[in-house]
């Protein structure tokens, strides 16, 4: 059930990737995300290839686990690239009947099938196979905490994200008890008619809900117990720390962005 | 005698000094509103008044409903008293400003294990209670490691919680605690989802930390056998104590535990009965002395002795019913294995070549520690799982046949672990039918159908109009078992089908189990609790997923070493029984208190005529 989640899970190491401070990546991811949005042409996509690839190295994960991760969008890819391809103008490459593909639309739907690609690459480095979710709330957490002037709760939201985390496990669990003990009872949900089949769901989804909320109560209780009265005067026991690599990092990766965007707006012509 | 002392002090003395006690209530009452919804409140703590010495061991007792849990939030500031208050270590818990403290000292463990774990990895859930408080880094970081070892978990600290089994999750919340460094642990009935092994492991590292770190244990609980080892029982009913003692002051007085729906120790309660044979009145008031002075086991064997030798007890005619087992096998299971995620590094051996034949109208009991394979097994006899290798065949049905597993379904009825947590419709009759509506029963057997299960689980008929959801849970459990016997199949699986009842819920449990046993189904009964087996035909021993054994009730439990290697218990009465045999210079033998009883008193009786001749 967990080799299907979308974008991959936690590989565990020690890697330069896996010791950089998870609020560190978050920031590099959205601005290699920017990065790779705005261009239109070949030549900086091509180099922000090259640095994934230098992700991919240093990260010391097997290129297997990392092309896991792509798999799931391979029908996004494609349906991009089949859109893009036939709805570009000027001058036409191949003619077939009422389909006309230009070179135009052909380079389009190129940028764009590998823009996706890296989009989905660099995520998966940077945040699901080098981060563990726990990191992950917990560099959210502090990157929201200036927002609290405006009474936004980042504590909150980084403490449900990290509890619903820990339960994916236990109501996956609870979901496939649920759909035996049914099937027992004769609920099928591979045949029979529309209205059968949503029946039968229903009969799974009631008691997962009235489950979810029994649970909820009950966690409420033992975190209430333990003393838990929100995120004033909390400590962690993993605190962050941003090291001289995080320093290092941000600059090669700011370095690079800047120069593609700079380029971008200064010479939109030359590259 | 130094305990016995402590208490009477705390009884008699009105000038306690109060740094002596941990927590103390007057005259407390709660009630849970609801007027707001137009029902009126449930009371659920009435006029309770205590006092817990510091570093002792307490367990509240009493049934389902009769208010024990409340009386534990009350006592950690989770629900405040109405009336009366509740002092726990010289905090008042209606002062919001010791609220946080009073936490930090009662630190509490719920019953499931799942529903108090806060944290994605074990040692972020050991922290949390220190980050609240907002300890250091660094001596979170300690107190983590120390709370780690002293449970026996450290080497678990950066495993996801879900990897984890139900005995180690306990654990876990047990060592959340220890990492707010409390004076008092309350378990909330905290090892009744788990089996007898980890249970008792648990208590063990409970006793320790009463023992080594002279904490102060409150332990509710419906589990007698782990009561008996507290300083001082309370026993509840209703919202009241009932009334309290030394386990032996309470356990000396049988009638009054039983009123209370609770359970005697198994060697009490075969004394018990058999005073309860005795019709002659010269010995009423021999018993009425005789009752205070039993407690060990060693007093019971002599008392009963000592009775035996001035009068004669009336034999018990209790009506067995007759087996109604016929030769035609109705479940074969022939070479079976099944391995989860198989081929992959995570391979788990779930059962392991398993065979074994099932006769029409037996009662079987499957018996094994938690994952040896019992669910897998049982998930195996209606197609739920297929197997890999093997045969398994109900009837002439083949479960690897796609076609037959609806026939096999309708069939073989499988009520699994809290089966009330699959209710879901809007009325209860809507619920028991949508198990016979799947297998095409029709009206009027519809009807006829529900209303005769709804009768078997003791429920009145206007209750299938109401909605499932506002029922207790000992309703919802009898809901949900009726849903499997409206279908009225010939063959009954049940798994734990009594577990987290108290023991009247328990014992309705078990006559429903005979009742079926009387209509000749089949009954297969998963069950940790080795009273119950005693009780069937025979019993599957399964040890790591292989079968262990397959046999009659004597066999398997006369059969000490196969026992011990698969991690069970010898039922606490065939124990007993070989004191008495030691006693009396004959062989008693039996497994359940009724039967000891019986055989004892038909031995006596034996005797007097053997004598008289």
């Amino acid at each position: 059930m967990h080799d299907r989640l979308l974008l991959g899970k936690y590989y565990p190491g020690e890697s330069v990737l896996h010791r950089l401070d998870p609020r560190t990546k978050f920031i590099l991811l959205i601005v290699l995300m920017v990065t790779l949005l705005v261009p239109k042409t070949a030549f900086p996509l091509l180099l922000l290839a090259l640095s994934s690839v230098f992700l991919i190295v240093i990260s010391k994960i097997p290129l297997k686990e990392i092309l896991n991760s792509l798999r799931s969008i391979i029908f996004i890819v494609l349906f991009a690239f089949v859109i893009n391809v036939f709805s570009g103008t000027g001058k036409p490459l191949i003619t077939f009947s009422f389909i006309t593909i230009t070179e135009e639309g052909l380079t389009n739907a190129l940028l764009m099938s590998l823009r996706l690609m890296l989009l989905v690459l660099d995520t998966t480095l940077f945040l699901t196979l080098t981060t563990t979710p726990l990191q992950l709330s917990n560099a959210l957490e502090s990157l929201m905490k200036p927002l609290a002037v405006f009474r936004f709760p980042a504590h909150e939201i980084a403490m449900m994200m990290s509890i619903a985390l820990r339960f994916v496990p236990t109501l996956l669990e609870e979901t496939d008890k649920i759909m035996k003990a049914q099937s027992s009872r004769g609920a099928n949900y591979d045949t029979g008619g529309i209205f059968k089949k949503a029946k039968g769901y229903v009969s799974i989804i009631v008691p997962l809900f009235i489950s979810s909320f029994r649970r909820a109560d009950e966690l409420a209780n033992a975190m209430e117990a333990r003393c838990y009265h929100g995120g004033s005067g909390r400590t962690k026991l993993n605190e962050l720390h941003f090291t001289k690599l995080d320093f290092i990092f941000s600059l090669v990766f700011i370095l690079i962005s800047a120069i593609i965007l700079f380029a971008h707006y200064r010479y939109p012509n030359l590259i | 005698m130094k305990q016995q002392q402590r208490f009477n002090n705390v009884q008699t003395v009105s000038n306690f000094v109060d740094q002596d006690l941990a927590i103390k209530t007057e005259k407390v009452n709660f009630a849970y509103p609801m007027s707001e919804i137009g029902v009126s409140d449930i009371v659920a703590v009435r006029d309770v008044s205590l006092q817990v010495q510091k570093g002792l061991h307490i367990a509240i007792l009493g049934r389902n409903g009769s208010g024990k849990s409340t009386l534990a939030k009350l006592f950690n500031a989770l629900e405040l008293p109405d009336q009366g208050e509740v002092v726990v270590f010289g905090m008042n818990t209606l002062d919001d400003e010791s609220v946080w403290s009073i936490r930090q000292a009662c630190g509490m463990v719920f019953q499931n294990p799942d529903n108090q774990i806060v944290g994605t990895t074990v040692e972020e859930d050991v922290a949390f209670g220190p980050e609240n408080l907002g300890i250091p880094s660094a001596e979170i970081r300690k107190r983590v490691d120390q709370a780690l070892a002293i449970v026996g978990l450290s080497d678990y600290a950066s495993k996801a919680p879900s990897q984890l089994s139900g005995g180690q999750k306990q654990k876990l919340a047990i060592a959340g605690i220890l990492a707010m460094q409390p004076l008092c642990f309350i378990l909330d009935e905290s090892t009744s989802m788990l089996d007898p092994g980890a249970a008792g492991e648990l208590m063990t590292l409970i006793k320790s930390l009463q023992q080594e770190q002279d904490m102060t244990i409150i332990e509710i609980t419906h589990d007698i056998e782990s009561a008996i080892l507290a300083d001082y029982i309370y026993i509840m009913q209703q919202g009241e104590i009932f009334f309290s003692g030394t386990p032996r002051e309470v356990f000396t007085r049988p009638d009054k535990v039983l009123s209370a729906g609770l359970d005697l120790p198994q060697h009490l309660y075969i004394n018990y009965l058999f005073n309860k044979s005795f019709k002659q009145a010269e010995i009423e008031k021999y018993q009425a002395e005789s009752f205070e002075q039993i407690f060990t086991t060693e007093e019971t064997v002599n008392a009963m002795f000592e009775l035996s030798k001035i009068a004669k007890p009336e034999i018990i005619t209790k009506t067995t019913s007759k087996k109604n087992e016929k030769d035609e096998v109705i479940i074969s299971v022939q070479d079976l294995s099944f391995t989860y995620q198989k081929d992959t590094e995570f391979a788990v051996k779930a059962v392991q070549n398993v065979s074994f034949e099932v006769r029409k109208g037996e009662m079987i009991a499957v018996v094994g520690h938690s994952g040896s394979g019992k669910s897998t097994l049982i998930s195996h006899l209606n197609g739920l799982i297929v197997p890999q290798q093997g045969v398994v065949k109900i009837a002439d049905l083949n479960t690897s046949y796609k076609r037959d597993i609806p026939k096999i379904r309708k069939q073989l009825g499988l009520l699994f672990q809290y089966p009330e947590h699959q209710l879901f419709e809007s009325t209860v009759y809507d619920d028991i039918a949508f198990g016979p509506k799947q297998f095409g029963i029709k009206e009027p057997d519809l009807t006829k159908n529900i209303e005769q299960a709804v009768d078997i689980v003791g429920l009145p008929q206007d209750i299938l109009q109401r909605s499932p959801f506002e029922l207790s849970g000992g309703q919802q459990r009898r809901v949900a078992i009726a849903g499997v016997l409206a279908t009225d199949c010939s063959i009954y699986v049940l798994d734990e089908p009594a577990a987290g009842l108290d023991p009247i819920g328990q014992q309705e449990i078990f006559g429903y189990i005979e009742h079926l046993r009387d209509l000749g189904k089949t009954i297969i009964l998963v069950t940790h609790d080795m009273k119950l087996a005693a009780e069937m035909d025979r019993i599957l021993v399964l040890s790591d997923g292989k079968l262990a054994c397959f046999d009659t009730v004597e066999k398997v439990f006369s059969n000490s070493d196969l026992l011990k290697k698969s991690g069970l218990e010898v039922p606490a009465a065939y124990n007993f029984a070989k004191l008495l045999s030691e006693k009396f210079g004959e062989e008693i033998s039996g497994f359940t208190a009724d039967q000891v009883t019986s055989n004892l008193i038909r031995t006596l009786n034996r005797r007097e005529s053997d004598n008289d001749a």
